[in-house]
């Protein structure tokens, strides 16, 4: 397993297992650590439970053996309103309220948190153009805009309250290709800038290669492996192998990868 | 695509407005309800309520410069009752009977002047109503036989009357046969007994089917317009059986501090109508048809009361 | 026309009872909402709640409206006054449109919306007020207006226990065996129930939030 060279763990999960009510297992045993700065890929076919791994984080489910800590502080005892506030949430469908502007969307957390009007419509401004938006935007409604737009959004509506953590779940899954390569260029450089801790959720393996600092292999609900991009692509191990075999037109990427 | 931005901004504002919108009209027809120059007299859906309410009506339009509102054939006792608890209706004609058994719920008496007395009192106390002088009449059940019958076997009570009921048929209403003060009570007070169950029918096949022999002796009501016009006899409640049911005005005091005006016009009409002039006037509606408001203002100036 | 005359000559009463009638619309369909909404609200969240209260509130309306007038007019307080009592059974049969539709409008919002939101450490509360009952607002609105509709028409039978409204020009009119004084109350009545159908649904097409 690679030993990432920056040791702050801000998230650990300890022998985490998370089992339905009626019995059937999701996750059993997680080991892992995320450490400041980086960026950690869950990556798995649909089943493996990386979505499940990612909700456990900020409490939308909880562990059932097991513990993860936020921080150093244990989530199972934390303020869950506190904490899902200092966590950034990006999912797929993006979810934006259908009846707040762009600019209320973006600045819901900063309200909920009682910041002045006047600041929200600054840091609102700030990061339209941070994820690439004409500030114009603001007063249109999420139904009015393209599905790239949406999604950036989103992001802008995860980093509002300036969070340290990031947690996306396959959030340019529903884009069409173009548009996904244009977010996954933005979200590096953006990442660059802000430095954010992020846990990425994907099926997609280029997607992994590209963005991920750290890429962890799940599969039925198990952790097989945690390796850095190079080491994924040249692993030995039978699971990996057939991952890496199923995308076989994606290895330059390693080479190039970066915000070309 | 621009106004539906505008809308979705401004419903919570909008919703504001519908609801304030919903409370104004809530209120707004909560008080308009108080009419100012104006009375309003109900009265029950049969005959000699809608005259006696017709009556009183046409004094107050004579004798005051008030406007009268017809709000007749409400239907029952309940119904006026509570219009007359909301303020709906001022005024409108009951039965000291019924008003003791079916509104105060009391058991009745045959005493008329004590009965009239306890009404007008409880009325007084419990709901702040005026109880009128008695109009005259006691409009109370009758045992009726044919006028042959009678003179043929020289029957003038009802004790009289008992001996010959196993040979006789009878026939009594619905409402005759239900109340407790009906055919059973009478039966026990007067030891009636017939051969065959009484019939049951409606109350104006009664007087016909008396006449036509069909039934030798009928439960109907003292002012029944159809007892002179049939040649009917009604038989006397020697043992004082049945309960008084003298007509009276029911005034809302609220509506006399209003308008004390209509007080006397609506006295004066105490003990102006017998038993027979009541009937007479039924007859005029139901048998000859004639319009209620010619009526009216026929007895009204046969006794002086209009000009 | 005979009929307008009529209309004409007996517009004070007309009104009055009009009047009547909106009172007893308006007060029973404002506790219906007051009522209703929070227990839509309730069986939308918990889960546990759907079935008796759903449940309690379609029992209500199988009770034949003449027959619930009925049954309440012996209980104290209420059969004193036939308003008290039309206005509750009126508030009751108003209950099943408004719980169904808050319930339906509540869970018909995008779970991406609750899911982004209640990621985004959005209290309970704040999703409630904030995402949920705005977003239902429409679907509620027209549980309303479905309530309000009944309300009207169920208004007119109240005046067969003594509550006014333009059903006792009906009731009158037919004791009288008076076509006039049954369209008196008829149209009117009519009137009322088209119009707050109308000016409703304008205000629920507004409502409408925009899907994707």
């Amino acid at each position: 397993m690679q030993e990432s060279p920056d040791n702050s763990a801000v998230i650990q999960f300890q022998d985490v297992a998370y089992t339905l009510p009626n019995g059937r297992t999701l996750l059993s045993s997680i080991n892992l650590t995320v450490n400041r700065g980086e960026t950690l890929v869950l990556l798995g076919r649909s089943g493996s439970g990386k979505t499940t791994s990612l909700k456990l984080i900020n409490r939308l489910l909880t562990p059932t053996a097991g513990e993860i800590l936020v921080n150093g502080s244990p989530t199972a005892t934390a303020d869950v309103i506190r904490l899902r506030r200092s966590i950034g949430y990006v999912i797929q469908e993006v979810g934006l309220f259908p009846h707040f502007t762009v600019e209320r969307n973006t600045g819901i957390v900063p309200r909920i948190e009682g910041w002045q009007a006047e600041r929200i419509r600054h840091r609102v401004r700030e990061l339209l153009q941070l994820v690439g938006l004409d500030p114009s935007l603001a007063s249109r409604y999420p139904h009015q805009l393209s599905g790239g737009q949406r999604q950036r959004v989103g992001v802008a509506r995860a980093l509002a309250g300036d969070p340290a953590i990031l947690l996306m779940d396959e959030p340019f899954g529903a884009l069409d290709a173009l548009t996904r390569d244009e977010l996954q260029r933005e979200f590096l450089s953006l990442q660059q800038r802000l430095n954010k801790t992020v846990v990425f959720v994907t099926h997609d393996l280029r997607e992994a290669l590209r963005l991920g600092s750290r890429i962890a292999l799940m599969d039925s609900g198990r952790l097989i492996t945690i390796l850095s991009p190079e080491e994924f692509v040249q692993s030995r191990d039978q699971l990996v192998s057939a991952y890496v075999q199923a995308f076989a037109d994606g290895f330059d990427f390693v080479a190039r990868r970066g915000a070309s | 695509m621009k106004s539906s931005d505008e809308s979705n901004r401004r419903s919570p504002v909008q919703l504001c407005h519908v609801t304030i919108l919903v409370l104004a009209v809530i209120a707004l027809s909560s008080c308009l309800r108080s009419r100012s120059n104006e009375i309003v007299i109900g009265s029950k859906n049969f005959t000699e309520s809608l005259m006696l309410g017709e009556l009183m009506a046409q004094q107050i339009e004579t004798h005051t410069r008030l406007k009268v509102e017809r709000r007749f054939y409400l239907a029952g006792t309940y119904i006026c009752q509570q219009a007359m608890l909301s303020g709906r209706i001022d005024i409108y004609p009951e039965y000291t009977g019924t008003a003791l058994t079916a509104i105060l719920k009391e058991k009745v008496g045959s005493d008329k002047a004590g009965v009239y007395q306890r009404v007008k009192s409880e009325y007084d106390s419990r709901f702040h109503f005026t109880v009128g002088p008695p109009f005259g009449f006691n409009n109370t059940f009758v045992l009726e036989i044919r006028g042959d019958d009678a003179r043929r076997l020289n029957l003038k009570t009802l004790s009289q009357a008992a001996s010959y009921t196993p040979n006789w048929r009878a026939g009594f209403g619905y409402e005759f046969m239900e109340r407790p003060d009906g055919y059973t009570g009478l039966a026990a007070a007067y030891n009636l007994r017939f051969a065959a169950p009484p019939r049951i029918m409606d109350l104006g096949l009664l007087a016909p089917a008396l006449k036509d022999h069909e039934i030798d002796i009928a439960a109907g009501n003292a002012t029944d317009g159809l007892i002179p016009a049939f040649g009917l006899f009604v038989l006397e409640d020697d043992r004082h059986y049945f309960p008084p049911y003298e007509a009276v005005a029911i005034i809302r005091q609220q509506s006399l501090q209003q308008h004390p005006e209509i007080l006397q016009p609506l006295s004066d009409l105490g003990g102006k109508i017998t038993d027979v002039e009541m009937q007479k006037m039924n007859y005029a509606l139901d048998g000859q048809h004639r319009d209620a408001k010619d009526v009216a203002r026929e007895f009204l100036h046969s006794k002086g009361l209009i000009p | 026309m005979n009929l307008l005359r009529f209309f004409a000559e007996n517009r004070g009463q007309i009104l009055e009872l009009t009047l009547e009638h909106l009172w007893l619309v308006g007060v029973s369909t404002l506790l219906a909402v007051l009522v209703g909404i929070p227990l839509g609200i309730l069986s939308a969240r918990r889960p546990f709640w759907n079935r008796p209260v759903l449940g309690a509130a379609n029992i209500v309306q199988t009770i034949p409206s003449l027959a619930l007038f009925g049954f309440l007019l012996p209980v104290p307080w209420l059969g004193d006054r036939a308003e008290r009592l039309a206005i509750l059974a009126l508030t009751l049969y108003a209950l099943l449109p408004i719980i169904r539709n808050t319930y339906t409008g509540i869970r018909g919002v995008d779970p991406a919306v609750i899911e982004a939101g209640r990621g985004m450490g959005l209290t309970d509360r704040q999703l409630l007020f904030q995402v949920q009952l705005p977003l239902s607002m429409s679907v509620i609105l027209s549980g309303v207006r479905v309530a309000v509709v009944v309300s009207v028409g169920l208004a007119t039978i109240a005046a067969a226990v003594g509550a006014g409204g333009l059903g006792e020009f009906i009731f009158r009119g037919l004791a009288m065996v008076n076509n006039q004084l049954i369209l008196a109350g008829a149209i009117p009545a009519a009137l009322l129930a088209l119009c707050a159908d109308f000016g409703l649904g304008v205000l629920e097409r507004r409502l409408r939030p925009h899907e994707k």
